[in-house]
């Protein structure tokens, strides 16, 4: 019986690292101010950037720093429109996801001539953290991009509450003209928190796709973005509760697929993390309304 | 070095086809507090704002020191050692007060920030200049005098040593107005040259050294307070001694129109804002509401308008108003932007909102109907602008509020609730506004104004009710002096 | 600039890009285009891109109605599915007569869409929770349910594929070419998508549509039921998606065939084709026209050249961003002038 629990454990871990990844980049650019919904197209690029890399180079690192550099670029696309040009970053990154979808499907074929799903030998998957000698049988076969994950929490909340810059992000984010009035470039500070959550989107992509599984199939983010833009949302952008929330859908998922095994049919696994992750978004709004009380009835 | 700590000379500003700032000069003395008064659309708070690297002139130049400078931002007026405290607080809510202050020159070690020093630092200047602060309290939770404070603490921290501020006293009590006279002249006293931007003339004579008079953006008079007296501002200032006294009507005898009575009204975290308030408005008389921001001007209006809930505390003619909005009562918004008026519609459909199930027909909202509706308003409400099909936001902001007017008051409601109507627009809209409340009111309508400018409520009103912390505290005639009302907008009882 | 519409702009633009992408991979696009041309409009081909059209540009309304009270409807599959599998459910399960046949599984189909989109609206109007987020959230597990459906309970006996079985002669859509792929499906689209421009220019109901849009306070305060107002909005979209879904359904190969109705890309392509229209209505079908070509020709160019068919969504994501960009540099030029 405890072995099931503990690979359980080892299956929430692997199901929450990559949400974790592209929440903690949503995060970090709400703080500043920008509302980013481009992080399910990014966390795709992500991941079919990591394994072309990984695949062309037979390095699992170097298709992880490939992952970062190709997303960043691609998020610069996001920060170009949305805070150079202002344009609507609604619909912009209704725009990216789409073109990250196609995008990805169209170069798949080009470059390993299949659709639906490449693996391949010569494709490089992460070390587990056991394999790098590190053996802790408590979290199961984990790849280190985990732990980094969880250390990237940890950063951010230091960052955001400690360091001048991370005071600043946060200032351009509450007021923009005070921000302004200040003498801050809030401009700067939003273009970097969008570049930042897109280096953390091409983290995610590797670890959804060298880490959890070794293999690239279309559309494989699977609703993850949008996950992580409810985990923003649930958040209320602190550090700690934002790794709970995406907890939340790890167990999720965890769950469901350890429910496919006695007979469970398969939507509903596919169905749970969704289910569970808009219960929680009501729930959570439903408390913050009988803390607000009945101030926004009227509207 | 020159004497001027700042001189602006020549500035020109134009916005669309309104010239805010018309070769303007101005000079300001270390240690001296220069006040820029002016009606609202003068041009004094483009001029400010220019000064602070907010907007950049036209034409003309900036000095500071006698050395001329180039200002593009704020930043740049940071550096020059300008500081300002705005009108709108530019603060962070979720930070603390030592944060808020420091920002932009934090203390840090390495990348860290150095809270310690900065909670000296903050302490320190508060010590040095009687503002007291707790620099660890969120600026969030702070009563608005407070947030002022920490503004001001602000600028000093950041070594300003040309001190702007845009209507300080607006959202002050006259007891805290006074303290922060006394702050600014220790501030000014350290060598700190102060502008201070009003339009209300007491202060202007008892607070500054030298008074710089604007009217429709150009300098109109240069004084020092000594040898001045409030006419010769006034003078400067509008163009003729004294306003015309509008002709009052005996407040009539009829039945009220409007009844509050009794209203209590709490708000989500359980705060009473209004309690148990009682008053009525009668046909042909207009009532002014005066109280100092956020005393329970913005729940009174909501509920006479139906917007929040009143359960039947609210009377029209005898039967209670209807939850949503009541038809019978029209209603001009503070915030044209936000509440007024939707920016990107037409002109036309911006002045249908509200009438548009009266104009349906059977087969729909006919487009004709709802251009000659708006055409004729725009006629009689004399609304200048290209074509009804334009975007409202197209229009000026005066034309703008004439245009929320004209859909307010064209539906012949009994009651006319106005909030700030002249907010933000020139002389000639703001007496054509008043004209129209005037006009509104001998026509048997019961008006109530709330405005946070006493002389607009002394203009206009036949009765002064005035609000203090969610009660009404007092009831004057439409003779009262601004010293009663700002008393009883403190809470001494008059 | 000046002569040139934003989604003229928008379209040469992601066209340019496009060929870019397409040099980049070695692609040769003097033998793309032509064959993209060609599988959209020759050999028959044009009775698909019709057909595709119809689906299309139902579910451009079904995003376009809800955003013109400003709300972002991304769901349209989950509501297309629940539409489908409700649909066939009823045509499979309840005996009618032949008119009726059709009728009462479309009506029940707009009814299922309906419902799963207003799900949505108390979570926006009374929780905040964007429509983007919780249109999209509820719609995956709609498309999860259809699919069970269609699998499990009314799934097609002894062939092992996830579909239903073929639906009852008299609940098959009337057709209107000898193929059967274009149906009168094309004639009520096209209806609902003329009454729908009437009702958004000229009706109360469109006029508080459009102010509860451009600004909800505004609308609230001049007397309109915003809340309610969002929520047929949204229930409207998601009822011509569900209406879609049992076209679709009661269309050739006349059954649900487990993501058949949402592998085509329509919801997305709508999109597209609404943000291409910025903001303009009347544009909308044309839009959906021009990008309807795109796909259908897409998947020409994939069989004659080679290009694979997703270039078109690469086309598709270009038009977006390049559109959204084109609106504020206007603005601002408008802001200026």
């Amino acid at each position: 019986m405890n072995i099931v629990e503990w690979s359980l454990l080892a299956g929430v871990l692997t199901a929450t690292a990559p949400v974790l990844l592209a929440a903690l980049g949503g995060l970090i650019c709400q703080v500043a101010g920008v509302f980013n919904i481009a992080l399910e197209g990014q966390l795709l690029w992500g991941a079919f950037t990591a394994v072309v890399v990984s695949d062309l180079t037979g390095s699992a690192w170097a298709g992880v720093l490939g992952a970062i550099t190709a997303t960043l670029l691609f998020a610069g696309l996001l920060s170009v429109a949305s805070v150079s040009l202002r344009a609507d970053p609604i619909v912009v990154a209704v725009g990216l996801n789409l073109l990250a979808l196609g995008l990805t499907a169209f170069l798949m074929r080009q470059i390993f001539g299949v659709g639906g799903t490449y693996s391949s030998p010569d494709l490089a998957g992460l070390p587990t953290l056991a394999e790098l000698g590190l053996d802790l049988p408590v979290v199961g076969p984990q790849s280190p991009l985990v732990p980094v994950a969880l250390a990237l929490v940890a950063a951010a909340a230091w960052w955001l509450g400690r360091t001048r810059s991370g005071l600043r992000v946060r200032a351009v984010g509450q007021h923009r003209e005070a921000a302004e009035a200040v003498g801050l470039r809030v401009g700067g500070y939003q273009h970097g928190a969008t570049l930042v959550a897109g280096g953390l989107c091409g983290l995610a992509g590797a670890q959804l796709a060298l880490g959890n599984v070794t293999l690239f199939s279309e559309g494989m983010s699977a609703g993850r973005g949008w996950i992580a833009v409810v985990a923003v949302m649930l958040s209320g952008v602190r550090p700690g509760r934002l790794l709970l929330a995406c907890l939340l859908f790890g167990v999720a998922e965890a769950i469901g697929f350890r429910l496919q095994g006695v007979g469970l049919p398969q939507q509903a696994a596919d169905a749970a993390p969704y289910v569970i992750t808009l219960v929680a978004l009501v729930l959570a709004a439903v408390a913050g309304r009988k803390r607000r009380g009945n101030e926004g009835e009227a509207l | 070095m020159s004497e001027f700590a700042a001189e602006l000379v020549g500035v020109s500003k134009r916005f669309g086809p309104v010239l805010a700032n018309d070769g303007i000069d101005l000079a300001v003395a270390r240690g001296e507090v220069h006040a820029v008064v002016g009606e609202n659309g003068a041009g004094k708070s483009t001029l400010m704002s220019i000064l602070y690297g907010l907007h950049r002139p036209d034409a003309g130049h900036i000095l500071r020191s006698g050395t001329q400078i180039r200002l593009r931002s704020p930043a740049d007026a940071i550096r020059h050692g300008l500081g300002m405290v705005h009108q709108r607080f530019r603060l962070f809510p979720g930070l603390t007060v030592a944060d808020n202050i420091v920002i932009g020159a934090e203390p840090v070690t390495g990348a860290r920030l150095d809270r310690a020093a900065a909670h000296r630092s903050v302490t320190d200047l508060s010590d040095r200049y009687g503002l007291r602060v707790d620099p660890a309290a969120l600026v969030g939770t702070l009563p608005v005098g407070v947030r002022q404070r920490v503004e001001i603490l602000r600028a000093l921290y950041r070594h300003a040593e040309v001190l702007i501020l845009d209507e300080p006293t607006a959202v002050l009590t006259p007891g805290e107005a006074d303290r922060l006279f006394e702050v600014l002249r220790t501030v000014a006293a350290g060598g700190v040259a102060i502008l201070l931007v009003t339009h209300k003339l007491t202060e202007v004579l008892a607070a500054g050294d030298r008074v710089t008079v604007l009217r429709q953006g150009r300098v109109t008079g240069r004084f020092t307070t000594a040898d001045t007296t409030a006419d010769d501002l006034v003078h400067a200032m509008v163009g003729r001694s004294l306003p015309t006294p509008v002709p009052r009507r005996a407040t009539p005898d009829a039945a009220p129109a409007l009844d509050v009575r009794d209203l209590t009204v709490r708000d989500a975290d359980g705060v009473t804002r209004l309690s148990s308030v009682s008053f009525s408005v009668r046909p042909g008389e207009i009532v002014g509401l005066a109280g100092v921001a956020g005393s329970g001007q913005r729940e009174l209006i909501d509920t006479i308008t139906g917007l929040r809930d009143g359960g039947d505390r609210v009377l029209l003619d005898g039967t209670p108003i209807h939850p949503g909005r009541d038809p019978r009562v029209a209603y001009v918004p503070e915030d044209r932007h936000a509440r007024g008026t939707a920016p990107q519609m037409s002109l036309a459909e911006n002045l249908l909102m509200g009438e548009q199930r009266t104009l349906a027909t059977r087969s729909g909202l006919p487009r004709a109907a709802v251009r000659e509706r708006a055409r004729d308003l725009v006629a009689r409400f004399s609304i200048s602008a290209a074509s009804v099909d334009v975007p409202i936001s197209a229009l000026s902001g005066g034309n703008a509020q004439k245009a929320v007017l004209a859909r307010e008051l064209s539906r012949g409601s009994r009651v006319i609730v106005a909030e700030e109507p002249t907010q933000g627009v020139d002389v000639a809209v703001r007496s054509r506004v008043h004209a129209l409340l005037i006009e509104a009111r001998d026509q048997g309508a019961a008006v109530l104004v709330q405005s946070s400018e006493l002389a607009e409520l002394r203009e206009l009103a036949d009765r002064v009710l005035v609000l203090f912390e969610g009660r009404l505290v007092a009831e004057f005639g439409g003779d009262a002096t601004e010293a009663q009302l700002g008393q009883a907008m403190t809470g001494v009882s008059a | 600039m000046k002569v040139l519409s934003p989604s003229v702009v928008a379209v040469a633009g992601a066209l340019a890009l496009t060929t870019l992408v397409m040099l980049a991979v070695g692609v040769d696009p003097a033998l793309a285009y032509p064959a993209l041309v060609r599988g959209a409009v020759a050999d028959g081909n044009l009775e698909y891109t019709i057909a595709a059209f119809v689906p299309t540009l139902g579910m451009a309304l079904a995003f376009a109605l809800p955003l013109r009270a400003g709300e972002f409807n991304l769901g349209g599959d989950g509501q297309l599915a629940a539409g489908g599998i409700t649909a066939a459910a009823f045509a499979l399960l309840v005996p009618l007569p032949p008119v009726l046949a059709v009728v009462v599984p479309l009506a029940a189909g707009t009814l299922a869409g309906g419902l799963v989109a207003a799900l949505a609206a108390p979570l926006s109007t009374r929780l905040r929770i964007p429509a983007i987020v919780s249109t999209l959230l509820i719609s995956a597990p709609a498309v999860s349910l259809a699919s069970y459906l269609a699998r499990f309970p009314l799934a097609e006996q002894g062939t092992g594929i996830a579909q239903t079985p073929r639906l009852p002669e008299h609940a098959h859509l009337p057709a209107l070419t000898e193929a059967g792929y274009v149906t009168i499906g094309l004639p009520l689209i096209v209806l609902l998508t003329g009454l729908w421009l009437y009702a958004d220019s000229r009706t109360v109901l469109g006029y508080e549509i459009r102010a509860t849009g451009q600004n909800r306070e505004f609308a609230w305060y001049g007397g309109v039921r915003v809340n309610r107002v969002a929520a047929y909005a949204l229930a409207g979209g998601g009822g011509v998606a569900g209406l879609v879904g049992g076209l679709i359904v009661l269309g050739p190969p006349y059954r649900f065939v487990d993501g058949a109705l949402t592998a085509p890309g329509y919801t997305f392509t709508a999109v597209a084709a609404v943000l291409l229209a910025s903001a303009r209505p009347v544009v909308v079908p044309v839009a959906v026209a021009l990008l309807t070509f795109l796909q259908v020709g897409g998947q020409g160019m994939e069989r004659e050249a080679g290009v694979p068919s997703q270039l078109t969504q690469i086309v598709q994501g270009l038009i977006i961003v390049i559109v959204a960009v084109l609106a504020t540099v206007r603005a601002r030029r408008g802001a200026r002038a």
